[in-house]
Parts: structure tokens; sequence; C-alpha cells
């Protein structure tokens, strides 16, 4: 494995054998995209979109994309793993997107080169990097990779990890318990921990009815919390802990009765200090917790190329300017999606997919002699309390005294709303994964 | 109310056995008596009632408050019949009615709604005047060709006139035959289409699939210009 | 004026600019409009039809549908919080964009 020293070095003194000349004819030029998740993918094609005379190169290490949205119902079977993979064969022939199926190996800024594991040097103009996230297994002491690929899989990047953890929910002993470590902030997907705990509880309810559910938090609070729990409460009897009552609708009536999901937050000690994957127990601030099938979503920072590329900061994410993502280490590069610093913006795929956007319409002004027009990006981040059951946030964000803010305060779905707009609210989602995969890839 | 709508609906929530996507029973083709075993217990309308719950319901998003589609794409109601109303709600109920992705979303939509919510919203729906919706203008050949087919079909291909179930007005026929003033058009070409190729067939015998399947997409646009035209103007 | 009076109009003022957020720079409508396309379909093109396709909407459709939504005249699931995020002249410029776009044939 070559370190970051090595990796730029790499990147150096190959530049005579360019096998992709960079070209910069009027408003033209060779933009090269790495990685091809959502956010390197949307921007793929919105640079076509924008101006179809630009070359446009993406150099991904797989042949097709595992979509991480939506992939929790593999845990519940309703859905495939062969539902999660996205080609990028529209990109292609739709679009005229260049693929480079290859791992980014060597980076040199000064010449505007990347260079591949097989050996190709190819030469920008501008350079997107879309690298994602890199999941820190050894933050959690007990806890590594290895450990995650056999006994505690955390599937938060979609994979082999996600089909081992449906395998152990399907092969959970009667009143197993299923512990799911959320991460702290930030991370990708904010309720999707507490989505996947939601779709496990329905799923046991049908299949291992005396099963349980706990996820332990280092956290007080997250996105959706309220509507979350307000779900939870109406479909497996969840207890609504007293600082969130006031404001639930009058339907609400706590049992005081132990319910299948239980959240176990930093207030109460649910923050994990170690894991012993032999026995499959967190061991947490206010005590052990075991498990029968364990699910940790390990500390998150960006994805390791950007730390190849020297992209990062002290933060382990990337800086960059707000209007335009360009990054603040280098010039002509860019860094969108889950590894950019984008302040209000969550983790998110929609967010990702709207940085895109912006940031290919940015390029091409850039490359076109324009200055960059005014930003705006949106995100919507649809969740289930249950597969009938739906509940969201939405914002927009805009460029406020040079960070990102959100627009408005008012992001939920209220909690008085009714049980056909909730039931909408989980369609709705159903057909996001559809209309939002084809605005990315097709 | 709206309380105790929650409440029922959440009973409901928590019975729900299946995904909204889970696998959907075939659709049931009804006999002419079938449908009219059905009609005959059709509970009386309650027309306040049907307007209380065309916002509760959330009807009137995408229906309109007055029934009438706020965007060309839903369909408008002003003016159907109770008895297509009523029919197309239960169909969406038991599963009868999965023709598109939009189906599907009604589907979730009428879960919580009882038999009498089904007449009531029905009847205000009845209650209210069709009005024209916004279409394509047609020209005077376009026009002509879309009366003649309206008004006296076309014999050579054994195409009745729409008006002998529809009404001359659009005003809708017999038993559940649905009203096609004021339509909007984007909803009438999708059901024409969905007819056609077989993907909705809850009506009586299949009956609207042998007219649907002689008509050109042509026509089927013109018509729905045609019939999109009809109704209260003005509004 | 009387002080009623007065923190009425002021209260109004301070509604109108909560309702209608004045933005010192404003996106184009095309770059608005990039932001509905996770749902309703790159530039508005959608195929199917759970979420409504916006291409080729007539422009008044589109600004009364979003001024509905954003007064809550119009119920909806989110797109409430969407519209209460742009001002008229965006709405505009967005219904502009729209409506130049040809639909999807496949709707």
């Amino acid at each position: 494995m070559l370190n970051r020293r090595n990796f730029l070095k790499a990147g150096a003194g190959l530049a005579l054998a360019a096998a992709f000349p960079a070209r910069a004819a009027a408003g033209a030029g060779h933009v090269v995209i790495i990685g091809g998740g959502v956010g390197g993918a949307t921007a793929a094609k919105h640079l076509k979109l924008t101006n179809p005379a630009l070359r446009v190169t993406v150099i991904e290490a797989n042949r097709s994309y595992i979509r991480p949205y939506g992939s929790s119902e593999v845990l519940t079977g309703h859905v495939g793993m062969d539902d999660l993979v996205v080609s990028y064969d529209a990109l292609k022939s739709k679009y005229g997107v260049e693929f480079v199926f290859d791992t980014v190996t060597g980076f040199d800024p000064d010449r505007k080169q990347v260079r591949t594991a097989g050996r190709q040097t190819v030469a920008y103009d501008k350079l997107i990097v879309s690298p994602g996230i890199s999941l820190q297994y050894q933050a959690i002491p007990g806890y590594s990779a290895a450990v995650a690929e056999t006994r505690a899989p955390s599937g938060w990047i979609p994979g082999s990890q996600t089909a081992l953890l449906a395998q152990q929910l399907k092969a959970m002993r009667p009143g197993g318990t299923f512990v799911i470590v959320a991460p702290p902030n930030p991370y990708r997907c904010p309720p999707g921990p507490y989505e996947r705990g939601a779709l496990v509880t329905e799923w046991m309810r049908r299949h291992n009815p005396s099963g349980k559910v706990v996820i332990l938090d280092p956290k007080d609070s997250f996105v959706t919390d309220a509507t979350m729990q307000l779900g939870w409460h109406r479909l497996y009897g969840y207890d609504i802990p007293d600082d969130y009552l006031s404001d639930m609708p009058a339907d609400v009536d706590n049992r005081g009765k132990p319910s299948p999901i239980e959240w176990v937050r930093a207030k109460d000690g649910g923050t994990t200090e170690r894991i012993d994957a032999r026995s499959l127990t967190v061991t947490t601030r206010g005590g052990a917790v075991k498990a029968d099938v364990l699910n940790i979503v390990p500390p998150m920072k960006a994805g390791k190329l950007a730390f190849d590329m020297g992209l990062t900061d002290a933060s382990g994410w990337c800086p960059v300017d707000r209007r335009t993502f360009e990054s603040s280490v280098h010039k002509d590069v860019f860094v969108i999606g889950d590894a950019s610093i984008a302040d209000a913006m969550p983790k998110s795929g929609f967010a990702a997919n709207t940085q895109a956007k912006v940031t290919a319409r940015a390029v091409a002004a850039q490359l076109a002699g324009r200055a960059p027009g005014e930003p705006v990006w949106g995100n919507t981040c649809y969740a289930l309390a249950g597969s009938n059951y739906g509940l969201f946030v939405a914002d927009v964000f805009r460029l406020k005294d040079g960070k990102i803010a959100r627009v408005s305060d008012q992001r939920y779905l209220p909690l008085d709303a009714s049980m056909a707009k909730i039931r909408l609210g989980a369609a709705y989602q159903q057909a996001w994964l559809k209309t939002f995969t084809e605005d990315c890839f097709a | 109310m709206s309380r105790l709508n929650t409440f029922a609906s959440l009973a409901l929530v928590l019975a729900a056995a299946h995904p909204v996507h889970a696998a959907q029973p075939a659709p049931r083709t009804p006999s002419v008596a079938d449908v009219r075993a059905t009609l005959a217990a059709m509970p009386r309308g309650d027309v306040r009632r049907g307007k209380e719950l065309n916002q509760t319901l959330m009807c009137a998003s995408c229906h309109g408050d007055d029934g009438v589609a706020p965007t060309r794409n839903w369909a408008s109601l002003a003016g159907q019949r109770a008895a297509y109303t009523y029919k197309s709600l239960l169909d969406y109920q038991t599963g009868g009615r999965h023709e598109n992705p939009r189906a599907t979303l009604m589907a979730v939509a009428v879960k919580d709604m009882s038999r009498q919510d089904m007449a009531d919203v029905a009847a205000y729906y009845a209650s209210l005047p069709a009005v024209a919706a916004p279409a394509p203008r047609l020209d005077a050949a376009a026009h002509a060709r879309a009366d003649r087919l309206a008004r006296r079909g076309d014999p050579a291909r054994l195409l009745t006139p729409c008006a002998s179930c529809h009404g001359a007005a659009g005003q809708g026929g017999i038993n559940e035959t649905p009203a096609l003033a004021g339509q909007s058009v984007g909803s009438f070409v999708r059901t024409m289409q969905d007819y056609r190729a077989g993907r909705r067939v809850t009506d009586a015998n299949q009956g609207m699939r042998q007219f649907a399947e002689r008509l050109t997409a042509e026509e089927i646009r013109e018509l729905a210009a045609y019939y999109a035209r009809m109704g209260k103007t003005g509004r | 004026m009387g002080t009623l009076m007065k923190s009425l109009v002021f209260a109004c003022a301070a509604l109108a600019a909560a309702i209608h957020p004045a933005h010192a720079a404003e996106p184009t409508g095309e770059a608005m409009a990039a932001t509905c396309a996770g749902c309703h379909g790159t530039q508005g093109r959608l195929g199917t039809v759970e979420f409504m396709p916006l291409a080729g909407m007539a422009e008044q459709e589109f600004v009364r549908a979003m001024q509905d939504f954003r007064s809550g005249k119009r119920q909806a699931t989110l797109m409430g919080l969407v519209a209460g995020s742009f001002s008229d002249g965006e709405i505009e410029a967005m219904a502009r964009y729209f409506a130049g776009v040809k639909p999807n044939a496949a709707k």
C-alpha cells in the first residue's frame, strides 16, 4: 500500500506518456472524475448535459455500482443484493461518458494528472473527486475490518457485509437481540441506523416475535428523531422518552412495558467503549450488552483516496470553497459528496447529487471562462419506521456568508400528520429509490 | 373526527401484514351482475361529509378542493358519477387496480376508507359541476373526427359511439360508466392506454378494452382534448 | 398610527419576509430545477407517474401549485417544505424553465 507521500510521488514524473492528453478548446476540456458513486455519476451526467462538447472520464474501481440508499431493505428480504446493483451503461451510451475501470494510485496536482494501478496516466483540465467515506473500524477497541467481514458486520457500505448481516438476522435464535451500534456525527445517511432498527423490528414481529433490537448510541439525538420514535411507538409499542413527549400528538400513550426496540442514548450510557467479537458483547458506559447479532456502524471519515490525495484537513474531511466545492488544498480539484465539508448539508445521496450538479455547472462555466452562478442545493431523506410508515427530512440550502445554510427550519413530517400522509410517505420513498437512481445514473 | 380517524388508521397500520410493494393479487374482471351487486350495496352518500374527507384523507392534494385536478396529470373528479368513483375506490382497496405506479399510490391512500367514506366522497364529487380542463386546441378536422367517434362511432370498426354509454355531454351513463367531461388530458390518455394494454381489467367483462384497442393513439389524444374541453368554463 | 396597528404592520411585514424570503443573488431557473430532479426526473422529464413530471408543465400551473403548497392550501407530504424555500420570483423562474423543456413522450 502506498502512503501519502509515495502516492503523490507516484503521480509525478509520468507526464511523458500521457495516454489521455488534456485539450482545452473553447469551453471544452477534459474533466476527470474519480469515483462512480452518486456524486461522481451525477457530475458526469450533468457535465455532459451542460456541455456535450466536454470530454468526461470517470475512473472507478468497480464495473457497476452497489447503491447504499435503501440497502437496509436487504436485511428484511424486501429486496435482494442484486436489486442494489446499478449499471453504468446509460452514462456511457446515452451521454458519452468514458469509463476507466481502475484504481487511482498516483496524483500530480502540478502536472494535473492522475495515475492508475493499470499504469494509465490520465491528464485533466478539471478533476472532480467523489471518494465517499471510509469506515473507521479501528476507532472501536475490539473492532476491525476483519471482524466486520466475519462476526459483526457494519453493512454501511453495501456488499458482503450486508449479505452477512441478512444471513445472521435470519439465523438468529428465537428471542435473540439484534444490537446496532450507531455512529457519532458526522456520518453517512443520518436517519439510516434508526430506519434499519425499525425495519429489523418489523421483520422480527413476523419471523422472530420475541426477538428485540437495541440501538446503542454515542449521541443524544438524531435527525428525524421525534417522528421516527413516534412511528416506533405506534408500530411497536416503544415508550417515547420524557424529553420528547411534550410535542407528541394525543394518541401517544406510554405503557411502561418493554418494547421490541430500544434506543440507549449517550446520556443513558449508550456510548460504546469496546466490543468483544467472540462473545458479541458491547461494553458501553452504561454496562455490558450481549448481542446475538451485532451490527456496528463505526465512526467515519472521508474516503481513503481523499487522504491519499492530500485533500483532507485535521477533521478527516475535505475543506472546499462552498460555492463550487473546489478543494481548499489543490486548485482545479473539486471534492463532492460525503467526503466534503458542507456545513448544514448532511452526508446523504441526495446531497451528493445536488452538490454534483452545482459543481458540474461551475466546472463547465470555468472552462468556458465564465464565473460560476449562484448555487442552490437540496436534500430529501425519506426514512421508514415500518414498510408502510414513511417520514422524511427535506431541506433547501443556499450560500450564506461563505457557508452553506438551510433556508427553513421547517424540515420534518409534522407530528400530527394523518396516516394517509404517512403511508404515502412510504410509497414515495419506494418511488424515490427508482427516480433518484435514474437521475444519477440514467 | 380527525382524531378518530387517526386511531382507526392506526389499527389498520398495525394489522398491515404486507409491505406496500408486496406481490399484488391478480385483478379479477367482474361480470355485469357482479358490478350491479356491488353498486346495489353502495351506502347512501353524504355530500357534506364527503367534502370533509376530501381534505382529511388528502384526496384534494391531487384531485383538487373542488374535484378539479390542480395539475393536468391527475384525474379530475368534479361531476364524476358516484357509482364510478365508489367502484374505483373499492377496486383500489381490494387490490384490483395496479395498472400503473399511480394506482399504487391510490391503493395506499384509500387503505383506511370505509364503504361509507367511499360513498361520501363519491357523492361529493358527483355534486360538483364538471369544469373544462386545459387541453390542446383541436383544429376543425380533428374536432370533427373526435366528435364523429363520440357521437356516431365507427361501424366499420364495430366502434359504438362513446356517447351511448358516456352521454352526449360526456356526463356518464348507466351503472358505473364514468363521466368524461372535463377530464384531464393526461389522465384520459393514460386510462385508455391502460385499457388498451390490458393492464386495467376491473370494468364489467373488460368492456372498455375492445374499444380502446381499436382506437389509434392519435384518436385517443383527440378524444382526450375533445372531452377535456367539455364542462363549465370561465373558472 | 396606533401601537397595535404598528406592531400589526410590523408583524405582517415580518411574516411576508418569512414566507417570501428575499435572496441577494438568485440561482437560475435551471439551477433551482436541478434540485427537483431526484424525484421529478432529470430536467423534470420523469417517465413514471408516482411523482409529477414537470417538463412541459404550463407556467401558471407550476406557479399555482408551488404557491398553494407553500401557503398550505394544498396538502402535501413534503412539497410544502420545499416550496417554502423559494421566493415568488424564483418559483416563476423555475416555471419558465420547466415550461420550456420537452416532456418525456413515455409518460
